[in-house]
Parts: structure tokens; sequence; C-alpha cells
């Protein structure tokens, strides 16, 4: 259903995306996994429009996209949850809810949230703005994301600041969403909890799927350091890594 | 009695359909057009003639009064001296607001001045909206000035808005804070076009364990400019905060200068400010739940104003 084909996003002389290529299949659960800065959310923005790609092609239900505007994507039923929501002044989570939904009927809202499960209903009139905590502001996120009924929903780390009581609960709904409305979903994580949730695994290394399979044959690359960029990260190669 | 235009104008500026329930005073075009008076309230004309005392006994609960002014009235400038006297322990709700219709080419404008005097633990919640419209294109001035004096333990809310059509503003607000008082104001101004909008803030924090609040948030478009100055001064232990956001669109231009001053080794004095254009990852986030830059820009600016 999503099509990647020799994507590549560069700033500056960089490849970010390195001439990535893959296909993702309707109604399945992808995570994506890799070290901190190898090129995930920069994927997830590129599949968005957020980021547009500086070569490459992206093909959705069988529609060339990669020239479409973030809303066009997400009214052809691309989502995202950001890994970084932003925060507004002045607008509330009934209002993004609302704005997401399409409709600001209270009973299809609280429907809605009642659906998610993991926002608690007095969050409703509350501002999505600075004082929200990291946690709550990631379940107002995925709440919107759902509340789109997207036929591709990506999650750019969900389960940060997400408290131990609430990962389970989001692992399953994430698959239950798959399961009875057939989102194709995939979920940018380090958390095994999503790893073992997900159909299919796929690593990022330096702006390249390194592997896709399932979690049983990714676990070797896991343990393996030398995926790690750890080099770059402290410079040098004499320099041994802080872990 | 009411015009069509008048109505408008009083929608606008008031939310009124029709006339207000309980206390109001209604001017138009420097004249009084309607008054009524309650048990608790009483508004008189000064003696001098320019403009209205209002008077609130102590203890008057949960009532309201409005003192809205319409001008539609071809190069008239309206200038009008209005005092509020809120006795001690009441808790009231003020809702003024000008609204200006313009239909020719000449000026037209309005200077409210407005005084307070909030009385010991005292509450008033001020609401002042300011609003013109019409086809002419003469020039719209409106220079609303507050002065508030808080007595011990009172405190005063006060909502200033200036929701467009407004071509030149000078805006002036000084306060005073007794012991224990509180004061709240937000000031919310879209300016567009070649607008001009000028807000001079002075408060001055004098009692032990007095508190105020400054918001100001600024929608600057088009070749419009709004500039804001805010100076909060401590005499004694108090705490004090400044909050000035302006968005900036177009070619808009924007000065603030916050200044505090601090007399009192006990006081706490801070501020915020942040100008610029909307933040790209709002604009991008409502993008993605489907809704156009134009859109997203539009809701990201009612949230801002609200
Ligand atoms: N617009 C940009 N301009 C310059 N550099 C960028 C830009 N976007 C991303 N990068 C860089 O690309 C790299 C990949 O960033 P990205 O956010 O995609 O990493 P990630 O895999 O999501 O990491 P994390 O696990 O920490 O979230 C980083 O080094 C980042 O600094
Ligand atoms: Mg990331």
């Amino acid at each position: 259903m999503l099509e990647l084909k020799d994507l590549y996003f560069s700033v500056a002389g960089r490849n970010i995306i390195d001439g990535l290529s893959y296909t993702f299949e309707r109604g399945k659960f992808y995570a994506i996994t890799g070290p901190n800065g190898s090129g995930k959310t920069t994927l997830a923005k590129l599949i968005m429009g957020i980021n547009l790609a500086s070569a490459g092609s992206i093909g959705f239900l069988g529609k060339e996209i990669s020239s479409l505007s973030i809303t066009e994507r997400a009214r052809e039923g691309i989502a995202y949850s950001f890994q970084q929501p932003a925060r507004f002044k002045g607008i509330t989570f009934r209002d993004l809810l609302a704005m997401a939904a399409g409709t600001d009927d209270e009973g299809m809202l609280l429907a809605l949230l009642r659906r998610v499960g993991i926002c608690s209903l007095s969050f409703l009139d509350n501002p999505v703005d600075a004082k929200l905590s990291g946690g709550e502001i990631k379940k107002i996120e995925l709440a919107t994301t759902i509340a789109r009924n997207p036929k591709l929903a990506i999650y750019d780390e969900p389960d940060t600041g997400i408290d131990l009581w609430t990962i389970q609960p989001m692992v399953r709904l994430l698959k239950r969403e798959q399961k009875e409305h057939g989102t194709t979903t995939v979920v940018v994580s380090h958390n095994r909890a999503f790893l073992e949730a997900a159909d299919i695994v796929l690593m990022i290394s330096e702006g390249k799927l390194v592997y896709r399979g399932d979690l049983e044959g990714a676990l070797p690359m896991l343990n393996d350091l030398t995926v790690c960029n750890y080099r770059k990260c402290v410079g040098g190669k004499d320099v041994g890594c802080y872990r | 009695m009411l015009d069509a235009i008048d109505k408008d104008l009083l929608k606008k500026v008031a939310d009124l359909e029709g006339l207000p329930k309980g206390a109001f005073n209604i001017r138009k075009n420097g004249k009084l057009l309607q008054r009524e008076v309650s048990a608790n309230i009483n508004i008189e004309s000064s003696a001098d003639g320019s403009g209205i005392v209002v008077t609130i006994k102590p203890g008057t609960i949960n009532e309201s009064v409005h003192i809205p002014v319409i001008l539609s009235q071809a190069g008239l400038y309206d200038v009008v001296y209005n005092n509020f006297i809120i006795g001690e322990g009441a808790d009231v709700t003020i809702i003024a607001g000008c609204g200006i219709h313009c239909g020719g080419l000449e000026p037209e404008g309005h200077a409210g001045i407005h005084e307070f005097r909030v009385g010991k633990g005292a509450k008033v919640k001020y609401v002042e909206k300011h609003y013109a419209s019409g086809p002419g294109r003469g020039r719209r001035t409106l220079n609303p000035t507050t002065k508030v004096l808080l007595e011990a333990g009172a405190t005063a809310a006060m909502e200033l808005t200036q929701i467009g059509g407004v071509d030149e503003a000078n805006r002036a607000n000084e306060a005073v804070l007794g012991p224990d008082s509180l004061l709240l104001i937000t000031e919310r101004v879209l300016t567009e076009g070649n607008q001009k909008a000028v807000s001079a803030n002075t408060i001055t924090l004098a009692g032990a364990g007095s508190r105020a609040n400054m918001i100001s948030r600024s929608v600057i478009k088009g070749d419009s400019e709004q500039d804001f100055y805010a100076t909060m001064e401590a005499l004694a232990p108090c705490f004090g905060h400044i909050e000035c956001d302006a968005i900036i669109m177009d070619n808009g231009r924007n000065e603030t200068v916050p200044s505090l001053k601090v007399r009192h080794p006990d006081a706490a004095l801070t501020h915020e400010a942040s100008i610029g254009k909307i933040a790209s990852d709002q604009l991008m986030k409502l993008m993605s739940l489907g809704l156009t830059y134009e859109e997203a820009v539009n809701r990201i600016i009612q949230g801002f104003l609200k």
C-alpha cells in the first residue's frame, strides 16, 4: 500500500535518508527501530510530506504522492503522530480532536475517547500548551491520529514519557486498531513491547534499511554495538563507548 | 431606538441581542441613548456632563453593568470620562465596548477614559471590546485609557480586546495595587492593512502581597504595526509577571519593551516575550489533521486570541 523507491533526503551534501526502498503491505503492523539519529523520524516525515524527498518516489495505494502537500496526504489517509508534538496557545485537546475527526459532536468525541481508552476524559478541555506533561501530550497526539481513521498510521516513538501502566494498553490499542479498522500501522520505537507486537521489524542505520523481518532475526543486530553509531557520537576511533 | 447598525455593533462589542438585563448605559454619537439603573448599581451623568459615574453598593454580588458606546456619525470624535466606584466586598462584571460604524470619508473616533476604584475585598471583571466596521474609508480611531486603583484585597480581571477594523489605537493602562490585591490584564489586539496600535502599560505594585499578571497577545497582519510597552514597578514584597506574545504575519512590525523596576528586596518580577511567525510545528500538526495551510493559520490565530 506504501511503496518507497530509491528515497533520498539530503541536507548540505549529507544523505540522511540514503537510497531507501521498501514496500509496506496493507493491514500489517510494522515496527521501525534503529539508533538515535539514524533517520527514522526523517523517513516518517517524508511519508507525511513534512519533509520533501530530494530524490525517489513514494507510492500510496497506487498513486504517486511525493509531490503532494501535507494536507493532501492527510486527506489520502495518512496520519502521523509526531515524536515531539506541537504545543499551542489557546487550542484544547477537544479542538484538536474535533479537527482530526471532522466533527465537534460531543457524543462522537466521547466515543472516540472511549475507543482510544488511554486518555482520561478530564483531558478534553485542557489546552494543548507548554504546561502539559510529556506523557500527557503524547497520549493526546496518539488520540488525534486515531481520530483521523487513517489507512496508514505512523506513530513516532508513541511510548516516550508514557508510564509503565500505559505501555501495554497502548500496544493493545494499536493492535486493535490494526485488526478492527485494517489500519496499516507503523510504529517507530526502541521499546521491546512494540517490536514484539509487530508483524515485521525494520531496522534503519545511517539512513539505510539494514534489516527487515521478524523480531527473532533482528535480535543479533539489536545486541551488536557496531550497528550503533557510537563512534560518531563520541568522535574519533580511539574513544570508547560511554554506555 | 436601536437601528440595525446599532444592533450589529452592540452584538460585536457587548455580545448583546437588543437591550441588556440589569443596569446599563448606552451612549450613541456622544449622547446618552438609554439608561437603566438597579437597586445596587447607580449610574449618573457626571456633573460636567463629560461622562458617567457608576457606583456599585458594597456587597453587591453577581450583578453586571453594560456601558457600550456606539459611533456612527461622520466627523465625530467622542471623548468620555467614566468613573466606577466599586464598594467593599462587591463582585461584579462591567461590560464596556465601543463600536464604530463608518459610512463615509470623514474620520470617526472615541476616547474612553475609565477610572476604577475597587474597594476592599471587592472583585471586578471588566470586559472591553473595540470594533469598527462599515464601507466608509474615514479613519477610525479608538484611544482607550483605563486607570485602576485596587484597595486592600481587591481583585480586578480586565479583558481588553480590539477585534478589527480600527485604524489607529493608543491604548493606555495604569494600575496601582494595594496590599494583597490582584490584577489580571489580558489584552488582545489584531491589526491588519495599515493599522497601528500602541499599548502603554504602567503597573505599580505598591502594597505588600500584591500580585499582577499582564498578558498581551498580538496578531499583526499586512503592513500593520503594534507596539507594546509595559512597565511594572514593585514597591513592596509582591509578585508581578508580564507575558507578551506577538504573531507576525506578512510585513507586520512590532516593538515590545517590557520594563521591570524592583524597589523592594522581596519583590519578584518576571517577564516573557515571544515575537515571530506562527511556529511551523503548529502549522504542520494541523495540516497533518487535514486542514489547509490557510485553515491552519486561522485556527492557530483564533486560539491565540481566544
Ligand atoms: N532538516 C534537517 N536538517 C539537517 N539535519 C537534519 C534535518 N532533519 C534531520 N536531520 C539530521 O538527520 C539525522 C536523523 O534524524 P532523525 O530525527 O530522523 O533521527 P531518528 O532516527 O528519528 O533519531 P531518534 O531515535 O533520536 O529519534 C540527525 O542527525 C538529524 O540531526
Ligand atoms: Mg526520531
